[in-house]
């Protein structure tokens, strides 16, 4: 009981938000007039009560519910970043004037937000096996039905069984990974899995621990888009309706960020020697890399023959998980920092580059880059503010996009010359990239065409909330100092049980 | 004498039974059937090595929590057939390829 | 042999048997009632392995649940007079061969060895064979109800709670796909 206590009194983010999920689905059975203007209000409150619950836990360290969940600096850092990006999801994909969501209800959408918000925090913070499964499914679940939410278009409903047929195979795979774990170690929780990892493996289980890694990977690498467990992405991200495109590309991804890197590091790093050794179980760095390589390359390569913008970008978050990786990779504290650095940078970019493709979408009726011409002059706000965010993307200075790849490139380089044939496949890709944000950027402003279409009418609402994501990608950089003060803040992971 | 590694045969056969249906299979019910057989085969494994293994509960506890989580993903991934049967009058796997790979 | 054997070869030979006939089977229905085989032979695997709450619990989950779910799956995505409800199967030479594979890497019970000239020793036996699992102080064999209750409410209760919310939203989010029309 004692336990518990103590537990909830640094869960209130969490708890706030499942409260918030009740009220919302309880207020949107009644049919009232303000109904959906009330459960957008009610979901933003929750969720900005989240976010401020979750500053004021401070730096804390400490298990939480007898050790299935770990609350740490990190984790709390991850927690900002994933109820951020719900806020501007909800916030900025405004129901109103959309074309994609048109007639669709409002109330059980927001419920299902507050509910994969809730999910995320869990998963990125969960401490023992049991607690990573279930969230981790918990997110995918929700995820499936906030894909599915465009019930009558049959894209939609190809891409939501597409998702969930293979979300579910890599979690089934990745559960006999995690029982087979539990059999070598004896346990379910992570730091004492680490312990017995650490104290060293017989040439046999080394074999294991392999299927065992493979498997786990499999799940891992699923939620956040990884090759080669990336086919569902392209698909589903052009499926599903654009503001669950753009949250699925950002706050999933990140928690399955935060959980792969609070599961190599309290499973199988060897304690109390810096941290970030890895238990002599297998070459980490060169499976990671691999990986790393693999995703941006496939992600870049691919995106440049698309002219379906969600796909595109679609592919374009596949190889920004690759960068991500690259912190990953580095397995250090400026690796660490990296991959948060980038995560925060990411955020503003992607989440504004598809805002940009929905409000398009929600005055022309189109998601194809060859209606994209004459853009300039027709929407001027828009282009400016895409312009901004395919450069960030780009990772052109000074952008918010910059500081990420400055950061994670920076980690790997001092890591030494073996790593440095990486880095310079992390700046090709950069440059393969840019080939692509760019040939965007020459539609919307060089080719002419469309002079007939109708002016565009952009709500002051939403130029409210480009402005803000523009400011999200330009401002980071005057705020480097803090910035870095955070990183290194928010370093620490919790290693005990 | 039956013991760990028996159980865990049974288990594994499950597994790639099961991961074959998955890769096989052109309907989407008998996909989700072949999904079914990849979580009772963890199961299994977890039950085994609560008992022979460590002989502590958490294994169990675990199993149970698998058979909830399968139940609601069931519940939503039958949804979703349901709407795409609706939608284009098969289940097949195949016929859905609208999206281009 | 004994007669804990006996039953446990029993029950293995009907799970397994029970689930090559769900990936094997021409006909969608034998899928589905082998499936029931292969729930029931489990259930009986875990009450061998002394976990009486967890066979009951899958006997109601899967075959009550679940199960049934898939049935209704299959009956509503057929036309009601067409009866032949088949189910194709494609690229099976390959995937077979995949899984079998991964079958003989994990669980190959016999040990092979034999020494070639340059590599020495070699064995051959499956990974699962291999390992050399955690053991513990092990469990007077009992019913389990009790203690999984206890824990429930102690070690695993956030996970608990946590699993209700699921079940909340999987609740709401299959309705709202399956229904027809649209709630203002």
């Amino acid at each position: 009981m004692q336990e518990v206590l103590r537990s909830l009194h640094r869960f209130w983010p969490e708890v706030v938000l499942t409260v918030g999920l009740l009220v919302v689905v309880l207020v949107d059975t009644i049919r009232v007039r303000g109904r959906d203007v009330a459960t957008w209000l009610l979901t933003m409150a929750t969720l900005a009560a989240a976010f401020v619950l979750s500053a004021r836990l401070g730096a804390q360290s400490t298990g939480l519910f007898e050790g299935m969940l770990a609350l740490d600096p990190m984790g709390i850092f991850f927690k900002l970043l994933l109820i951020g990006s719900s806020l501007l999801v909800v916030g900025a994909f405004r129901f109103d004037g959309s074309r994609e969501l048109r007639g669709l209800g409002q109330g059980e959408f927001y419920a299902l937000m507050l509910a994969v918000t809730f999910s995320n925090l869990l998963l990125a913070a969960a401490n023992d096996l049991a607690m990573l499964y279930l969230a981790l499914e918990m997110v995918s679940i929700t995820s499936y039905v906030i894909v599915a939410y465009l019930k009558g278009d049959r894209l939609s409903n190809e891409a939501s069984l597409k998702y969930i047929l293979f979300g579910a195979v890599s979690t089934g795979a990745m559960l006999y990974g995690l029982s087979l774990l539990y059999g070598m170690t004896g346990s379910t929780s992570l730091p004492v899995i680490r312990q017995v990892l650490a104290a060293g493996l017989t040439d046999a289980n080394r074999l294991t621990v392999y299927v065992v890694a493979l498997l786990v990977f499999a799940g891992f690498g699923f939620k956040t888009a990884s090759v080669p467990f990336h086919f569902w992405c392209p698909d589903v991200y052009q499926g599903a309706p654009t503001p669950v495109t753009a949250f699925l590309s950002v706050a999933p991804k990140a928690a399955g960020f935060a959980i792969m890197l609070r599961f190599f590091f309290s499973g199988m790093a060897v304690e109390g020697t810096g941290a970030w050794d890895l238990a002599g179980t297998i070459d980490w760095p060169h499976v990671l890399m691999l990986v790393s390589v693999l995703t941006m390359t496939v992600g870049n390569v691919a995106a440049l023959t698309q002219t379906n913008m969600k796909r595109l970008l679609a592919y374009s978050s596949i190889a920004h998980a690759g960068y991500i990786m690259m912190g990953v990779v580095a397995l250090s504290e400026n690796g660490a920092r990296g991959m948060m650095v980038y995560l925060l940078a990411y955020v503003f970019m992607n989440l504004g580059a598809f805002l940009v493709v929905t409000l398009v979408h929600n005055q022309d009726g189109t998601f194809d880059l060859r209606d994209y011409p004459g853009l300039s002059r027709r929407a001027p706000l828009l282009t400016v503010a895409m312009a901004i965010f395919l450069l960030s993307l780009m990772g052109i200075p000074p952008l918010v996009g910059f500081m990420g790849k400055l950061y994670v490139f920076a980690a790997i380089i001092e890591k030494g010359s073996s790593y440095w044939w990486f880095a310079v496949v992390g700046a090709v890709n950069a440059a393969i990239a840019a080939f692509y944000y760019a040939r965007i950027l020459k539609t919307m402003i060089i080719d002419s065409g469309n002079e007939e279409k109708p002016a565009f009418r952009l709500p002051l609402a939403d130029s409210a909330w480009i402005v803000l994501l523009v400011l999200g990608n330009v401002v980071p950089l005057f705020l480097w100092s803090h910035i870095e003060t955070l990183t290194r803040a928010s370093l620490s992971l919790y290693a005990g049980r | 004498m039956i013991g760990l590694p028996h159980y865990l045969t049974v288990s594994a056969a499950l597994f790639t039974l099961g991961l074959l249906g998955v890769l096989t299979r052109r309907n989407a019910v008998n996909v989700l059937m072949g999904i079914e057989l990849i979580l009772n085969s963890a199961n299994l494994n977890l039950v085994a090595f609560s008992r022979y293994g460590t002989g502590n509960l958490q294994g169990q506890l675990f199993a149970v929590f698998v058979v909830v989580i399968a139940a609601a993903e069931v519940a939503v991934a039958l949804a979703i057939v349901l709407t795409l049967y609706r939608l284009r009058r098969t289940p097949n796997l195949d016929e859905a390829d609208f999206l281009r790979g | 042999m004994s007669v804990e054997a006996a039953v446990f070869y029993v029950f293995a030979v009907i799970t397994v048997g029970a689930a090559a006939v769900v990936v094997l089977a021409r006909s969608l229905i034998y899928s589905a009632f082998a499936l029931l085989f292969a729930f029931f032979g489990v259930a009986g695997l875990y009450v061998l392995l002394g976990a009486d709450f967890l066979a009951a619990t899958q006997l109601l989950i899967y075959v009550g649940g679940i199960l049934v779910l898939l049935l209704f799956g299959v009956m509503l995505t057929h036309k009601l007079y067409d009866l032949d409800l088949k189910s194709e199967v494609t690229q099976f030479l390959p995937a077979s061969i995949i899984c079998g594979g991964l079958f003989i890497l994990l669980a190959w019970p016999i040990e092979i060895s034999f020494s070639l000239p340059r590599l020495g020793n070699v064995r051959i036996l499956g990974a699962l064979w291999q390992t050399s699992w955690a053991t513990g102080p092990g469990r007077p064999a009992g019913p389990t109800t009790e203690e999984i209750g206890r824990l429930f409410m102690s070690t695993y209760l956030l996970p608990f709670e946590a699993a209700s919310v699921l079940l909340l939203v999987a609740l709401m989010g299959a309705a709202m796909i399956v229904r027809r029309r649209k709630d203002a």
